[in-house]
């Protein structure tokens, strides 16, 4: 007892704090965080050189770190905001945000509105920053296909009804997104939607369809333009061409070669001295594979999948506490993330054709990055309200 | 979950929102990341090999580390030739973002136009350089002025203190610091040194950021010491350059040998350069006359004419030759005397130089002795000294001489040699009548005795003779010098000009001091004098002792006369050389 008197102050708040919920799930929010981090300090390490060397950014080797981290600010900023916002809130707004994101995407295309870099138009200047829609869009897609999904949970055995407004939508978005082009954000989103749609119980037969539907589109789009055609050829063998089309390949390939399992060090990475063009966007984790090596690239791809499987964990919560809203969109999310990580780094590996993606979380990129932040948010927010219910108050 | 609600499961919900299909997805997705982890696996567990020789082929460059060119001395170590490091400075012209005021400071560090800088920045090309082979401390400002994408790199360049006055004997190195003329040819394989090899990784800018290993140290080129002597040579230079401003000559070369060990003391010839600054270099200032040039020597070859007659036991110094009148046909051709002569001894043909004498002297042997004579003096055949572009002047095979040919050679017409072939063959009078090699290098131990080509008592007899041409009476008054006895020979020649004889001359002079132990050669040579006087005895004559006297006292040899007033005669009493 007099021990207990003793030692009870410290005790007493430690049981007390076990027996609290936490405000947010530290499975969900620390493996974010980390990859957060992490791709700061790879994006730093793998444009040092190269803003250090080149007119454009003005020599500073900073460059790259100073404008991901005020991302990173803005992100953090939006996404308190974003918390605030109940999924009530988020799925009433969803179509007027997925109207917006339309809008900004005809907007982009608008000669003289749209920056063009690099042959592609993806961007609008935006004072000092310049808005990718794109990114944005890919939240949208997940807030408006929740919405729509959980407002035809009835129809959704119909093919008329349940899956071809949707349809029309995706492509409507998809004929904007190709016009840019932007064809690695139109495979994440024709993911997120039809994902969310197959998870929103749309006839099987329905799905199976569109599976071989999209799966034919698809390799017609690759074949019709030459473009994709050379990306797809670079990818297949980028040894055949290696300082051709497989150029970027190449270097990515080499660059995991060289990490091996514990890499050459952080810093100490010769890829991203102007040898691997995009080293701290699309081919960010080839640096850290040369950088970190293999123990590097395990840790990323275990972050990014505990992520995931989060996602669907608050999700399947949700849909236990009948919240199909709030489930489809922690699903959506974690589709999302999942699918474009997959990409990115399959890209990275040479497993699959080069496309223009990011790392999500990680790579430079600021539209990318703000909303990454915000679902990030609106997750935690999911998770938050499923607490909120489970110990009987309102969400 | 610790806390997994069950209980309020809605039957509408789980039908429409199945679990599986949450889990399925689920699946697939962690499915892709297990692919991922296999191929990360494979490519830097398995594949890391191949992938890193193929990203060593990228960028792992073997680069050469130059070695240091190695020094040209002089005799007495004084530094003739050296490579001093330089910089060049190179740009990257899409990364050069120049202010106006950056630009002009820079232009002005490089010694250039601003409007030279800015066009030649203007350009498309990843590289360019601004301006080669600097001195290291303007460089070290362009450094300091941390302009992006102005870069620099270390050469060498090959620099020549004594200028225009060693151009010949040295010549000189290209951009790429390999010798092109002169000792920088001739020793080449020394000097150079091995470049050594590092095996280095290079950015895609071909800047070194990491250095492997090292496969061979560079190894650095050796010094050469020469055997000139830095005060002779500028002695003979500026001589040179008097004597052709005096006579207003088109050009002219001097050598000075070391009779005792064949060291070339001096090579100098004018028109020169300044191998420091080759801009605007014409192939007359190129030419090392006294190696590459033939000339027909006159009467400087007929000591070696007197010799053979003396050697032969036919003659002796006091045996007398009819010269009269002066004038003697020998087939359709005639020869002759400048002036008349009578009845001269072989010592007085040396001395009067009299061309009807020493064609006397020679038609009494055969064409085959005469030409034996020559060859093993050297002239035909070039002398090996490693200089580009020797010549070995023209002599032709004995079997084809006509008796004029046979004639004319005697004094010298007819046969061709270098001024350095002629030097060294008056080294068998100043030695015991052999003949030792030439070296352009320091030599400390001389030969002793070198190939005979006459007996000792003819050599000592010639020397005899070529001392009374330079006493009064003789050709050659000129170039006494005081406190020491000289022995020399003047020539004069007419030029060949297409294929006739022209109204030009060579002047020249060899010589020998002092004659009682002979130790230096110098032999002059000065083409086209137009300032009126053409003779040997009055152009090259003067030359010589000038050289010859100044060589004496730098070198500190003893006096072998008695200081007394120069007897030198009138112009009229001179004896006229024939030509």
């Amino acid at each position: 007892m007099s021990i207990a008197a003793n030692s009870g102050n410290f005790s007493q708040r430690w049981l007390r704090r076990q027996e609290q919920p936490r405000e947010l799930d530290p499975l969900l929010l620390w493996p974010a965080v980390a990859l957060l981090l992490f791709g700061l300090v790879m994006v730093y390490s793998s444009s040092i050189a190269t803003s250090e060397g080149s007119k454009f950014t003005g020599h500073s080797p900073t460059f790259f770190l100073v404008r991901h981290t005020v991302f990173m600010c803005i992100g953090a900023v939006a996404a308190v905001v974003a918390f605030q916002m109940p999924m009530r809130a988020w799925q009433q707004i969803a179509p007027y945000l997925f109207l917006i994101g339309v809008a900004l995407l005809a907007l982009v295309l608008i000669p003289h509105v749209g920056r063009d870099v690099n042959g592609a138009r993806r961007w609008l200047p935006l004072g000092p920053i310049n808005l990718q829609p794109s990114e944005l869009m890919k939240l949208f897609a997940v807030l408006y296909a929740a919405d729509y999904t959980v407002r035809k949970l009835p129809v959704m055995g119909s093919f008329k009804r349940g899956f071809l407004p949707m349809a029309g939508v995706i492509i409507l978005v998809g004929a904007l997104l190709l016009r840019e082009p932007d064809f690695g954000a139109l495979v994440v989103i024709c993911a997120i939607a039809f994902g969310i749609l197959f998870l929103g119980g749309i006839n099987a037969r329905i799905f199976a369809l569109l599976a071989v539907v999209a799966v034919v589109g698809f390799v017609l789009l690759i074949w019709l333009s030459p473009y994709r055609r050379e990306r797809i050829l670079g990818f297949m063998n980028p040894w055949e061409d290696a300082y051709g089309k497989g150029y970027q390949l190449s270097h990515a390939l080499i660059a995991f070669g060289r990490g091996e399992w514990f890499g050459v060090g952080l810093g100490g990475s010769i890829e991203k001295l102007f040898y691997l063009p995009e080293a701290h966007t699309d081919f960010l984790l080839a640096v850290i594979a040369e950088e970190l090596g293999f123990a590097g690239v395990l840790a990323v791809i275990v972050l990014f999948a505990l992520f995931v499987q989060r996602c669907f964990a608050v999700g399947r919560t949700a849909l236990q506490l009948e919240r199909p809203y709030a489930a489809l969109v922690a699903q959506g999310i974690g589709i999302w993330i999942g699918v474009q990580s997959f990409i990115n780094m399959g890209v990275n590996m040479g497993l699959l054709p080069t496309k223009g993606l990011t790392l999500p979380l990680m790579s430079f990129g600021g539209s990318g990055i703000v909303a990454n932040c915000i679902a990030l948010a609106v997750l935690l927010r999911v998770d938050w309200e499923n607490r909120q219910l489970m110990r009987g108050l309102p969400a | 979950m610790s806390k997994r609600v069950t209980f309020n499961r809605n039957p509408l919900l789980s039908s429409v929102l199945p679990q599986w299909r949450s889990r399925f997805v689920l699946l697939l997705l962690l499915l892709g990341f297990v692919a991922l982890v296999a191929r990360s696996l494979f490519l830097q567990g398995v594949n890391n090999e191949f992938l890193q020789a193929k990203g060593e082929s990228r960028y792992a460059r073997v680069i050469e580390m130059p070695a240091t060119r190695g020094r040209v001395v002089d005799r007495n170590g004084d530094v003739l030739a050296v490579s001093t490091p330089v910089k060049s400075i190179w740009a990257i012209p899409e990364d050069v973002d120049l202010k106006p005021a950056q630009a002009r400071k820079l232009a002005e560090l490089l010694d250039m136009d601003v409007r030279d800088l800015t066009r030649k920045l203007a350009t498309e090309k990843d590289f360019v350089y601004l301006k080669r082979q600097i001195a290291p401390d303007v460089a070290q400002r362009v450094a300091a002025m941390g302009i992006p994408g102005i870069h620099e790199q270390k050469e060498y360049r090959r620099y020549y203190p004594g200028g225009d006055v060693m151009a010949h004997m040295l010549g000189f190195t290209g951009v790429d610091d390999k010798g092109q003329e002169g000792i920088e040819l001739a020793f080449e394989s020394q000097l150079a040194g091995k470049p050594g090899s590092r095996r280095v990784i290079k950015d895609r800018r071909g800047q070194i950021v990491e250095d492997v290993e090292s496969i061979r140290a560079p190894q650095d080129g050796k010094d050469i010491r020469l055997a000139l002597d830095a005060k002779i040579q500028y002695l003979a230079y500026a001589s040179l350059r008097e004597a052709l401003e005096t006579h207003k000559a088109r050009a002219g070369g001097i050598v000075v040998l070391d009779a005792k060990t064949g060291e070339i003391l001096a090579l100098t010839n004018l028109p020169t350069y300044n191998p420091n600054n080759r801009i605007r270099l014409s192939g007359a200032q190129l030419r090392n006359r006294a190696l590459t040039d033939t000339y027909e020597p006159g009467s400087t070859m007929k000591p070696f004419t007197a010799a053979m007659a003396l050697d032969k036991g036919k003659f002796r110094f006091d045996t007398p030759v009819q010269t009269a009148p002066g004038r003697m046909t020998i087939g359709s051709a005639t020869i002759s005397d400048a002036h008349p002569h009578g009845v001269l001894t072989v010592a007085q043909v040396i001395q009067k130089s009299s061309n009807i004498g020493a064609a006397k002297l020679a038609l009494s042997f055969p064409p085959e002795h005469m030409w034996q004579m020559f060859d093993d003096l050297g002239f035909g055949a070039p002398l090996k000294l490693g200089f580009p572009g020797e010549v070995g002047g023209r002599l032709r095979p004995a079997k084809t001489w006509r008796p004029i040919e046979q004639a004319t050679m005697s004094y010298g017409h007819g046969i061709s040699v270098s001024l350095m072939q002629m030097a060294h063959a008056y080294l068998v009078f100043a030695r015991e009548g052999d003949l030792i090699p030439l070296s352009l290098t320091r030599i400390d131990t001389p030969p002793l005795h070198g190939k005979t080509v006459f007996g000792a008592q003819t050599a000592r007899e010639v020397r005899a003779m070529l001392e009374l041409a330079v006493q009064p009476g003789g050709t050659a008054p000129k170039a006494q010098i005081q406190g020491y006895r000289v022995a020399g020979k003047t020539g004069t020649a007419h030029k060949i000009e297409g294929g006739a004889y022209a109204n030009k001359y060579v002047s020249s002079f060899v010589g020998l001091a002092p004659a009682s132990d002979p130790r230096l050669i110098v032999a002059v040579m000065i083409d086209e004098p137009s300032g009126g006087k053409h003779f040997g005895g009055d152009v090259a004559a003067p030359v010589f002792a000038n050289v010859m006297a100044g060589s004496l006292r730098a070198m500190g040899i003893a006096p072998d006369a008695p200081l007394a007033p120069l007897q030198v005669a009138k112009d009229a009493e001179t004896v006229r050389e024939s030509m």
